[in-house]
């Protein structure tokens, strides 16, 4: 322990959270016409999960069919609802190819729910209140599938002792290599409760075998 | 990117695997089970008040169940102890008996469940021995800055070696959660089980009531520990045939020290009962008419004490 320098510890702390904002999105549900600053359905965090503008968030969050995404580098663009869970929580958001100009957007690192440790670092960024891109640090509660204490090994959530506010929800958690492994969606007992990054997977998966039967 | 974040957050995780194999899960109590840690082969430490059954209670432990009695029971520093069924079963935690530091890292460990589950906060503040509102000793303040959730009681805390340093409990202070010492739970833990799963407490038969000194009073006072006392303890009750009257105490006389220390609060008195001054005897000054003279009270054990 005494080989560990805080001085490290905070600039590691710091290129985590500097990660996993450049793929941390605003998702409002107001219009994009006027610049996003309508607000009607509230608003909360996204993930940027692929290059080409797929956006993971929480089903709660994303109650519009069309919801604007604010870019980490303040782009305002329209998104479109292309799937949402309410039973998982979750939603996927896609931009428009055009708004990207091709140009492929940083992408969130996806790790490995499954080998979390209970004690292990997790960071959470989200727009807590509006408060955008705040970083709060916290660890696994809990080793995956054995919260909540009734579950029998099939749990979708992942949970952890940190710190999450309204506006958390829809953005990530990460392990302490920046990795994403949940989506934070709510806090229950004062523990925050993020969605596996592998029901991301599987909803996913799920939408593109649906795509794949559309095309054919 | 492999960096002292990553170290940190794997020698966390190792010390949570570590002490965890001596968390266990204590279904004595409705809804959610609450913690305990296997201290000595064989024997459970938990916090009294969420032991609320005294035999075939069920334990879950790292790679198993099995059952056990309480053996012992302290509510005043909410301590209970557990004695598992089939003897020894499991691996002792390692305790760390060092001092601890403000600012140092702690992991609080509970399973109220079949899993371990883990928070991380720091010690927030350290201070001097102090006395419970159960009038229980406690070696060390340790107050935590740290969310207690489901098993936080009675669950270890943990410092970043594994090493258990205390014992959580939200039982004896509100809103905040407090660490009962290593040294504690050990001086605790022998005590009942020399007391026969009870601590035995002393006993002097009085009932006391802190009143003002005249200062007409106080001149003829000698000093107690350096000082005249301002206060002292007026007795309102002494128990016929007790420790205090067989002494010569007197309804109406005024404590003023007793065992060299003067008596100024109730507790003051309380602190020199604890289970060593059984049959002890104490040196005690009281004021008579006026007129302060010494007595010895020989401490008895407390009747009724449960």
């Amino acid at each position: 322990m005494s080989l560990l320098s805080i001085t490290e510890l905070q600039g590691d702390l710091a290129a985590v959270g500097a990660a996993l904002r450049a793929v941390t999105v605003v998702v409002r549900n107001g219009g994009a016409r006027d610049g996003g600053r309508t607000d009607a359905g509230g608003h909360g965090s996204g993930i940027v999960w692929t290059a080409d503008g797929t956006i993971v968030t929480n089903a709660h969050v994303a109650r519009s069919p069309a919801p604007t995404v604010v870019l980490a580098d303040g782009r305002v663009l329209r998104a479109r609802l292309v799937a949402r869970d309410p039973r998982r929580d979750l939603a996927v958001l896609r931009i428009a190819p055009e708004a990207l100009d091709g140009v492929p957007l940083p992408r969130a690192v996806i790790g490995a729910p499954r080998a979390l440790r209970p004690g292990e670092l997790v960071v959470a960024l989200g727009h807590p209140f509006g408060v955008a891109h705040a970083l709060s640090v916290g660890v696994v509660h809990a080793a995956p599938g054995a919260w909540p204490p009734a579950a029998t090994g099939a749990s979708p959530y992942v949970c952890a002792d940190i710190r999450l506010l309204p506006g958390n929800s829809g953005g990530p958690l990460a392990d302490a290599r920046g990795r994403v492994v949940g989506v934070n969606s709510m806090v229950v007992g004062g523990l925050g409760v993020a969605i596996s990054a592998d029901e991301v997977r599987r909803l996913l998966a799920a939408l593109a075998r649906r795509d794949g039967r559309r095309a054919a | 990117m492999s960096s002292t974040l990553e170290a940190l957050s794997t020698d966390l995780a190792d010390a949570v695997e570590r002490a965890g194999r001596s968390v266990v899960a204590i279904h004595a109590r409705r809804r959610i089970p609450a913690s305990g840690i296997l201290w000595r082969d064989g024997l459970v430490v938990a916090a009294d008040h969420t032991v609320q059954k005294e035999d075939d209670v069920r334990i879950t432990l790292a790679d198993g169940e099995t059952r056990a009695s309480v053996a012992g029971r302290d509510p005043s520093t909410d301590l209970c102890i557990l004695r598992l069924a089939d003897g020894a079963h499991g691996e002792p935690a390692t305790v760390g008996r060092g001092a601890l530091r403000v600012g140092q890292l702690v992991l609080a460990l509970g399973r109220p469940g079949a899993a371990v589950t883990a928070s991380l906060g720091v010690v927030s503040a350290v201070g001097p021995e102090w006395r419970t509102w159960r009038g229980g000793r406690i070696d060390r303040f340790v107050r935590l800055d740290l969310a207690i959730h489901d098993g936080f009681s009675g669950g270890p805390l943990v410092d970043a070696g594994g090493r258990v340093v205390g014992l959580g409990t939200s039982g004896l202070a509100r809103a905040a959660a407090l660490a009962v010492p290593a040294a504690t739970v050990d001086r605790v833990v022998d005590q009942l089980l020399a007391g026969g799963g009870r601590l035995r407490a002393g006993y002097l038969g009085i009932a006391t009531q802190p009143v003002r000194i005249p200062e007409g009073v106080r001149q003829r006072l000698t000093p107690v520990d350096g000082r005249v006392p301002e206060v002292g303890l007026l007795l309102v009750a002494v128990e016929p045939g007790g420790p205090a009257e067989r002494a010569g105490v007197l309804l109406g006389d005024l404590l003023v020290a007793l065992d060299g220390e003067p008596t100024e609060d109730p507790r003051d008195v309380l602190a020199l009962l604890g289970p060593d001054a059984v049959g002890r005897e104490l040196p005690a000054v009281i004021v008579r008419a006026g007129a302060p003279t010494a007595l010895t009270i020989a401490v008895a054990e407390h009747p009724g004490r449960s």
